[in-house]
């Protein structure tokens, strides 16, 4: 394919939402249930809400802010309706989003005398005058190079490292190659395979940087005293035949296909330029995925061994299997069936090929498994305790 | 380094290999104890008779492997055997350990 596009909604830092949604942001634990209102007063609306929020302090402040506001301005969010308890957060998030070009609507629970209601009253009119204009937009073609992709593997078995991984490289490869952009996380699948992706980093600063970021959750986990077998690899992991850690690294790694590695990002830090990054991650899936999407991915491709209903919220999550059990029993889960190369019946790169077809299909509109059934959700790591 | 990208499996294959370093194979089928199988590789493979059941996509020893000897996988280490290891016979948790964290 020479020109690869899909069509996107273009944004007004030049590049493109494969969704135009209504992101309804509750930023305080105090407001979620308002929050949980508001969305169901507005159909199609997504919701994300904090579940803490003050008494945040040092690290812990700073990832929590910059994880908001970048949820905020993913391109695949249209227009932000904000709501909180405390005017200075609130003020500080909107002017981060507004200096993005994204539309937004603040809501405060201070303004609205400490009344649930009213702040409800408030945002759903609010909202529903930001959806509407949502409505209004349209799609237009935009290239793959203004495409960020994430990479996850979850509840994976060794299929995901012998074909459902590589033919996700292949795809990382094709976007990055296109003038795109990828990440993958999961720090602690890195270990074991560390030495291969450093082999590939774009500096010797960022092949240090990859190595120092698997050694400090190595020695975490050692300063805790946590056994990895049956943390990482899991019982399910175990079960479907991964042993060690390594084994399940080595497989996990081939997301990343053969590309530079250009830097190593914090949790929901956006890159500074196209690419593909390594993100110093947590692996556990949820968590996993509100990094890529707060760092700014629109696209998520998802591997699994035996089965992972989880999507995330804002970006339509494309699950893939190459077990041959479990694509027969998951058809509302996976969205694309890689077992034929697994059963020997396709090659991977015919596989790649269909698969990016997929891909600029959903980014143009279709609609994801985890979009239709309503598995997604949002969920931003925290670091340490709260004053 | 490793390339598994460009893996290729043969219809016919029921157990693949994925490197030339390599001393397991992973079962593309549930395999009965007894079974002759010839695993695909890039090198040429001997017959290798299955002394235990190998469900699908667990690992077998393509060759006797020393108790302390790394086990390799992608041509990488994927851990120590903790025991003699038989050609033939399942390699899992029980015989095999990372070599990472504690």
């Amino acid at each position: 394919m020479s020109d690869p596009h899909f069509l996107g909604y273009p944004r007004a830092n030049g590049s493109a939402g494969v969704r135009n949604h209504l992101l309804v942001l509750s930023v305080a634990g105090l407001t979620g249930p308002a929050a949980r209102r508001v969305a169901q007063a507005l159909p199609g609306a997504r919701l994300v809400t904090m579940p803490y929020g003050g008494g945040l302090i040092g690290a812990d402040h700073a990832l929590h802010m910059r994880a908001l506001t970048g949820l905020a301005c993913n391109p695949n969010v249209g227009a932000v309706l904000l709501i909180g308890s405390d005017p200075p957060k609130l003020r500080t998030l909107a002017q981060a989003i507004e200096a993005h070009g994204t539309p937004v609507v603040s809501v405060c629970l201070d303004d609205c005398e400490h009344d649930s209601l009213s702040l409800s009253d408030r945002a759903i009119r609010a909202g529903a005058q930001l959806h509407r204009d949502l409505s209004r937009q349209r799609r237009v073609p935009a290239a793959l190079s203004s495409l960020f992709i994430g990479l996850e593997c979850g509840r994976s078995d060794p299929s995901s490292g012998i074909v459902a991984n590589p033919l996700i490289g292949k795809l990382t490869d094709a976007v990055v190659g296109h003038g795109g952009s990828a990440v993958f996380g999961e720090t602690m699948e890195w270990l074991g395979a560390e030495h291969l992706l450093a082999r590939r980093a774009a500096t010797p600063q960022v092949a240090a940087a990859v190595r120092q970021a698997v050694l400090r959750r190595e020695r975490l986990a050692s300063s805790q005293g946590v056994d990895l077998l049956g943390n990482n690899p899991g019982p399910t992991n175990i079960a479907a035949g991964l042993s060690t850690i390594e084994e399940k690294s080595l497989g996990a790694v081939a997301k990343s296909g053969n590309a530079p590695i250009a830097g190593v990002l914090g949790y929901a830090e956006a890159p500074g330029a196209s690419g593909l990054y390594a993100m110093d991650a947590p692996a556990y899936s949820p968590e996993s995925l509100t990094g890529f999407v707060a760092a700014g991915a629109q696209l998520l491709l998802f591997s699994t061994g035996v089965g992972n209903s989880y999507v995330s919220l804002l970006a339509p999550t494309i699950k893939l299997s190459a077990n041959p059990v479990a694509t027969q029993r998951l058809r509302e889960q996976l969205d694309y069936d890689a077992s034929a190369v697994f059963r020997g019946a396709c090659t991977l790169d015919d596989a790649a090929h269909e698969l990016l077809l997929l891909l600029l299909d959903i980014a143009s509109g279709s609609l994801t498994w985890g979009e239709v059934l309503g598995e997604g959700e949002e969920v931003v790591s925290r670091i340490g305790e709260a004053l | 380094m490793t390339d598994n990208t460009n893996t290729t499996i043969e219809a016919t294959a029921r157990a693949l290999v994925l490197h030339h370093d390599d001393n397991v194979a992973i079962a593309l089928c549930a395999l009965p104890a007894g079974s002759q199988v010839q695993p695909r590789a890039a090198a040429a493979q001997t017959c290798i008779t299955l002394r235990e059941p190998i469900a699908l996509c667990h690992k077998f020893a393509l060759r006797d492997i020393a108790a302390g000897e790394v086990v390799v996988k992608y041509g990488e280490s994927i851990g120590r055997a903790t025991c003699a290891i038989a050609a033939g016979a399942h390699v899992h948790i029980h015989n095999l350990a990372s070599t990472r964290g504690i």
